[in-house]
């Protein structure tokens, strides 16, 4: 066979005849999902029952356009990227929490409020962490892995903020009894006190709304950022009320990880809508079908802050929630 | 620091299990998806990782591990170290770069259903971090031949392959589909991170790392290196998993799944690692034979896991495998060698006299049994007609492993009883299968392997047009540029055997 010089190339073939040079954000992150489309199955063996999920759930689902290959992660992060920026989050953590166990904040904290934080704090780590499992089904779905890895990221940043929050829980438990600590604490708020479980059903519906457009609209354009909206910020400024300046700061810290998911999200709902007007009835069918619930969801979770001994109307945690849930669907286009 | 030790708080971490009231159980972890095998939701609860790892430490452990790797890659992406490498060492790292690096963050898919599938909390926080790693590893061997384009464009398949009709693409998908792309999260955790990354990829990765630096590739040396002290982390989602299979009567699911992926993956391993280690890896560097490395280390370990968890080795361990371990990848290596045109690195025969007295020493029999093909084309070569050693048909290629049947070779080295494929006649249709474990992975669950078509069945079907060499080279997506040829432009062939001293 004899050898032939090619044209030295200036990407990967697959990307075409492009004007620029790609970042290495795109090399590394263009046409990964080989199985997106691909005929006659997305995967070899037709016989695999995931085909059969695959194109019910992503080429079925009707959140549709031509090519979701241009979307981009308005942050452009490589997992280099991300593990660099969350390192540098996270000492900043270390050193918040450093400097509140050598004053030993926790402890001075009351036993009312501790209360407030057995009732409202303890058992967040339940649903936060169907948030990390509903994110990473909507990275397993997403037909681009420019989608795949903002929503994988997203998934850990959840894991994220429940480690902080086990943290802090044992930190309040070595304080004020080691009962915070245990997992029926938290359980049992969470399968049976009234304050949650309206979060609970909407949740565990969540997990089955396997659609992967609905999940992503039900997840990142209603759910999370009304819950985001309480544990970041309501949350966040009723510890400060309360004088529980560490937890305030910590809650503070996860409104970056929120951000971030808002951003995406948002830019991901007006790709869509851009790429494919008729889209905004399906996407406006969903975040019809879930606000309500979500809603339903923050009246319950917003009585416990009236009740913190320095509390902060109910109506003032819906009302605003309210406001942030409804700012993102309108910087989503909808 | 923060003063709490990680076993202190750890557990609070990973005691999100509940019990579901809303939507029920076979909703939310759907058998397709998360088979159970009809193990009880809370007995999974009791899944404990035995690698404990925070979110804190995991990003403080990896912003370290990637600045250093992708540093060396800016340095020596600068120099000519590339260029100077063995051309051997060189289509051993583009194969490696065009079967696993888009698989591996294919895996974060497998690993993002563990962590949304998988049974206990604890299980998908590893899987979360699995999805993490898998993404790192796609991306940094994605990334190092994206900078390899200018210098060699092959490395354009460490991107394209998976999105190819390549045969070598097609065996790939065909395992990497079954098992994890396509996998449900427990089939998944046994399969991927108890068989594949246990069994194979964390030791091969070590073994290429060391060879690597033996080379003089240390960018891929680090690289690879970097990788594997994710796998030996994350690959441990399967032992807890195999445990609550086993403690609650169903090792024999343990059992066949491991059979069914230990053998697939061995298949793949041989194609790819196997070639690599004893033709392409520079003589003076190879410290082991693959042989040797498969009884040493992926032989021996297994048979400890085995044993530790009360599974039995598989079934065709002695009759079928151990005996491949002497033939198979020498009688694959002829055939990639021969059917060069169809694979997107360069074949290095390494059969120059030294090479082959190495063989020789590492497989007695070498000689009278893969030698005498070799000679002829070593021949042919230096009669100056190389296109003699090009074919002109195609293999015939196993209905399992999608892998060309080599069997005639076995045969002929004295290793099979006959040449001949195994034959199933199947709703209609025939099936080859080059081996009893491939026919048997196969046979166990027809219906998810049946409806698929090997490169040559779409040959037959006239899915490939023209139905010629020419045809079929199109198919799979191989520029002329692109297709194999030999390593070293048949210098091999022409090395003389040094003069015994003395004589």
């Amino acid at each position: 066979m004899a050898t032939r010089q090619r044209q030295q190339p200036k990407t990967w073939s697959l990307l075409g005849d492009v004007r620029r040079r790609p970042s290495a954000y795109e090399a590394v992150t263009a046409k990964f999902h080989y199985h997106f489309r691909r005929e006659p199955t997305p995967f070899e063996h037709p016989g695999m029952p995931l085909n059969d999920w695959y194109l019910r759930n992503r080429e079925g689902s009707p959140f549709q356009v031509d090519d979701w290959e241009d979307f981009r992660d308005p942050y452009k992060l490589t997992y280099k990227d991300y593990v660099a920026l969350q390192h540098d989050r996270e000492t900043y953590v270390d050193k918040l929490i450093d400097r509140h166990e050598e004053s030993a904040s926790v402890e001075g904290l009351s036993d009312e409020w501790v209360s407030t934080l057995r009732e409202l704090y303890i058992p967040l780590r339940f649903p936060l962490h169907i948030l990390q499992m509903v994110g990473l089904y909507v990275g397993q779905m997403a037909p681009s892995a420019y989608i795949t890895n903002c929503a994988n990221f997203q998934a850990a940043d959840e894991l994220r903020r429940i480690q902080r929050i086990a943290y802090s829980t044992k930190m309040l438990a070595n304080a004020h009894g080691d009962e915070l600590a245990a997992t029926a604490t938290a359980r049992s708020a969470w399968e049976k006190d009234p304050v949650w479980q309206p979060l609970r059903e909407t949740l565990e519906n969540l997990l089955i709304a396997y659609d992967w457009g609905e999940a992503f609209v039900a997840l990142n354009l209603v759910v999370k950022p009304s819950l985001d909206a309480v544990v970041n910020w309501r949350l966040s400024e009723l510890a400060e009320r309360n004088g529980d300046h560490f937890l305030a700061a910590l809650l503070a810290e996860f409104q970056q990880d929120s951000n971030r998911s808002r951003k995406w999200s948002a830019d991901l709902a007006q790709y869509a809508l851009g790429r494919q007007p008729d889209l905004r009835q399906v996407m406006e069918g969903w975040t019809a079908a879930w606000t309500p619930r979500i809603e339903a969801a923050v009246k319950a979770l917003a009585q416990p802050f009236d009740e913190a001994p320095v509390g902060l109307a109910a109506t003032d945690v819906v009302s605003a929630t309210g406001t942030q849930a409804r700012d993102h669907l309108q910087a989503c286009g909808l | 620091m923060p003063r709490l030790a990680r076993s202190e708080w750890y557990d609070l971490t990973r005691d999100m299990n509940w019990t579901l009231s809303y939507v029920s159980d076979e909703d939310v972890w759907p058998q397709d998806l998360s088979n159970s095998y009809g193990i009880p939701t809370e007995k999974w609860w009791g899944w404990d990782e035995p690698y404990k790892i925070t979110y804190p430490e995991y990003v403080h452990n990896q912003v370290g591990k990637d600045a250093s790797v992708y540093s060396i890659n800016a340095v020596l992406s600068r120099s000519r170290i590339f260029e100077e490498l063995d051309p051997g060492w060189k289509s051993a790292i583009l194969a490696h770069y065009g079967a696993i690096a888009v698989p591996e963050y294919l895996a974060g898919i497998g690993e993002a259903r563990m962590g949304r599938f998988g049974r206990a909390a604890a299980w998908r926080n590893m899987a979360t971090y699995g999805t993490l790693d898998e993404t790192r590893h796609g991306q940094i061997q994605t990334y190092f031949p994206y900078g390899l384009l200018a210098k060699e464009p092959r490395a354009d398949w460490a991107h394209k392959t998976m999105h190819t009709n390549e045969w070598g693409a097609i065996a790939a998908r065909s395992l990497f589909d079954d098992m994890f792309t396509a996998n449900d999260a427990v089939s998944t955790a046994i399969q991927l991170t108890f068989t594949f990354e246990t069994g194979f990829t964390n030791l091969q990765f070590l073994g290429m790392a060391a060879d690597a630096m033996k080379v003089g590739d240390v960018d891929f040396g680090a690289l690879i290196s970097s990788i594997q002290t994710d796998e030996a982390r994350h690959s441990q989602q399967g032992e807890p998993t195999v445990k609550i299979l086993i403690a609650n009567g169903q090792g024999e699911v343990a059992q066949k799944l491991v059979d069914h992926m230990f053998w697939r993956s061995w298949h793949v391993f041989a194609l790819l690692t196997g070639l690599s280690m004893d033709y392409y890896t520079p003589l003076e560097h190879r410290t082991h034979s693959f042989k040797e490395f498969m009884e040493e280390l992926i032989v021996k370990q297994f048979m400890d896991q085995f044993r530790d968890f009360g599974l039995e080795v598989p079934w065709y361990w002695k009759e079928h495998f151990l005996p491949e371990l002497d033939w198979y990848h020498h009688a694959l290596h002829l055939g990639v060698w021969f059917w060069r045109p169809t694979v997107w690195w360069n074949p290095d025969a390494g059969v120059s006299p030294a090479e082959r007295e190495w063989l020789e020493e590492k497989y007695p029999g070498w000689n009278d049994s893969f030698g005498q093909y070799w000679d002829v084309i070593t021949a042919n070569v230096r009669d100056g007609h190389p296109e003699l050693t090009l074919p002109e048909t195609f293999p015939t290629i196993c209905n399992m492993c999608q892998i060309p049947l080599v069997n005639p070779a076995g045969f002929n080295a004295g290793r099979l009883a006959h040449p001949e494929p195994l034959i199933v006649d199947r709703d209609g249709r025939r099936l080859l299968f080059c081996s009893e474990p491939c026919k048997w992975v196969y046979e166990q669950n027809p219906a998810r392997f049946a409806g698929q078509l090997s490169l040559v069945d779409r040959f037959l079907a006239g899915h490939i047009q023209p139905p010629t060499m020419e045809g079929a080279l199109a198919y799979m997506s191989l520029s002329l540029a692109e297709m194999g040829q030999d390593a070293t432009n048949y210098a091999w062939a022409f090395e003389k055997q040094l003069a015994v001293p003395g004589t």
